[in-house]
């Protein structure tokens, strides 16, 4: 009887994830190489009784949209964005990470990590280093790292990967995703994916439909709450008519 | 609600933004000054419905879960190294660095600092001195009495005293450069110091290969473009406000919740 109720109280629970969705991608909407996410719903269905069947509302998955972001230039030589579906690969205390954040920097012994310090690797999966002496660096589009001091021989190669099931990666937060399965491998990415240098690839958030998501949160959040006070009106005529006494 | 400490998150997020964007626009006439740019990454992400874990006894696995993020920090803000605009101020030793690389100036500590602002000056010993008297390294001495001062290209500084007919040669400007000059720390008063991030620097001589050469009566200007930064300010106002609208609309779906019977 009380059904009414609980399958708004489940579409209002799904609702509040999404609301936590839209805001965290409203907060990131300048995070770099940030991707949008989505919150996939399904029916879940249920069969109380006498052939009687109802179906409820559960947030099934949250889905990152891997579209290209806009690139914008800051000509740091150390600034790299990929063009394509493709990852770099940094390394951890826990295993290989992959990000898109392409903002390195040098270490103190001339290797190249990320924001957070963690070091880049190349593509037999060696730290990235920059020799000691070098003015300039030049990044091809392959990865290939060149300085002045040789500039006809890479000193290292950037490793660029990529997966099959993209959509099966885990955010751990700091623009890094890491493998939720060990039959998960990467893959190098193909050669038609290539790295530019002095660029930086911002988050792909488009803030207008977050807006409009999350006009369309609050106002089904709100109508579940008119049905769950028109079924509690419902209820106390029931109570109150049936209850009369004769 | 979540999505309130988020919004709070993107709220502070923006509010550094505009920090950083209106101490470029500040320094949008500052001599050899390089504007910068904040840059963000999301936080921890909960897992509601781990991906990967397994849904059914025939080893089925949730080809992906429910994360729910928590907003965003700041991860650096850096300084953008690009060449600013040259101007021609026809003072003597007013010197600029067309391409890679900076002026070494003694800090009154001893140690080394870099600058891209080159509006030197003598000091009262006849040494070329930086605008708040630093001498610039390694110290060039100029004659007293010298009438003409000249600064070559490849840092080379003549000066012309009365009575001698050839210029003499008094000194040489090195220039200095490093990897990733995106990681030097700025100490204020236009200077930059040495840090791990930046590499060690490599000294030469001015045209060398990978330093720009000197050019003398010329000043470089901020690489800021007010342009940009006031986009730039725009885009950052309107997300602080979207991010205060996920405030109140959280407080509004708070509300709602209130209203249930």
């Amino acid at each position: 009887m009380e059904n009414p109720i609980y399958i708004s109280l489940s579409r209002m629970m799904a609702l509040r994830n999404q609301m936590d969705v839209v805001a965290n991608n409203v907060a990131n909407a300048n995070s770099t190489a940030y991707k949008q996410q989505r919150v996939l719903f399904s029916e879940f269905l249920k069969k109380p009784a006498m052939g009687e069947q109802i179906s409820m509302v559960r947030d099934r998955a949250t889905v990152r949209d891997m579209s290209q972001g806009p690139l914008t230039a800051t000509n740091n030589p150390l600034d790299l964005a990929i063009n394509g579906k493709g990852f770099f690969v940094v390394d951890t205390l826990n295993g290989p990470r992959y990000t898109r954040n392409g903002r390195f920097q040098l270490d103190g012994k001339g290797g190249v990590v990320d924001v957070n310090g963690l070091p880049v690797l190349d593509a037999k999966s060696k730290p990235v280093t920059i020799p000691a002496g070098a003015s300039r660096v030049r990044v091809t589009s392959d990865g290939s790292v060149l300085t002045d001091l040789d500039p006809t021989n890479a000193v290292a190669k950037i490793a660029m990967v990529s997966f099959e099931k993209e959509h099966q990666l885990v955010q751990v937060g700091a623009g890094l995703f890491t493998t939720a399965s060990p039959d998960q491998q990467p893959i190098p990415a193909s050669n038609d994916i290539k790295i530019t240098q002095g660029m930086i690839e911002e988050s792909n958030v488009k803030p207008i439909l977050e807006m409009t998501n999350m006009i369309g949160v609050l106002r089904q959040y709100q109508g579940m709450q008119k049905i769950i006070d028109a079924e509690h009106e419902r209820q106390k005529a029931m109570i109150q008519k049936l209850g009369r006494s004769v | 609600m979540r999505s309130l400490s988020i919004g709070a998150t993107g709220m502070q997020a923006q509010q550094l933004n505009v920090e950083v964007i209106s101490n470029n626009i500040a320094n949008s006439s500052t001599t050899g000054f390089k504007r910068q740019r904040a840059e963000f990454q999301d936080l921890l992400y909960q897992n509601m419905r781990r991906i990967g874990s397994t849904s059914s006894d025939a080893g089925t696995i949730i080809p992906s879960g429910v994360q729910i993020g928590s907003g965003v920090r700041t991860a650096s803000v850096y300084r953008i190294m690009e060449q600013g605009n040259l101007t021609i101020t026809d003072n003597k030793l007013d010197l600029a660095i067309n391409g890679n690389g900076f002026f070494q100036i003694q800090l009154p500590s001893g140690d080394i600092a870099y600058t891209r602002d080159g509006s030197f000056a003598l000091n009262p010993e006849g040494k070329i001195v930086t605008s708040n008297g630093y001498v610039v390294a390694p110290g060039i001495v100029v004659t007293a009495g010298a009438t003409d001062i000249s600064v070559s290209a490849t840092g080379q500084v003549q000066a012309k005293v009365p009575g001698s007919v050839i210029p003499a040669i008094v000194g040489q400007i090195n220039i200095a450069n490093f990897a990733n000059t995106a990681g030097l720390e700025a100490t204020g008063d236009n200077l930059y110091l040495e840090t791990p991030a930046s590499g060690t620097p490599t000294t030469g001589l001015p045209g060398s290969t990978g330093l720009g050469p000197i050019l003398q009566g010329t000043l470089e200007t901020s690489n800021v473009n007010v342009v940009q930064e006031i986009t730039t300010l725009i885009t950052a106002q309107r997300a602080y406000e979207m991010n205060s609208k996920i405030i109140k609309t959280s407080d509004e779906m708070m509300q709602t919740v209130g209203q249930l019977r």
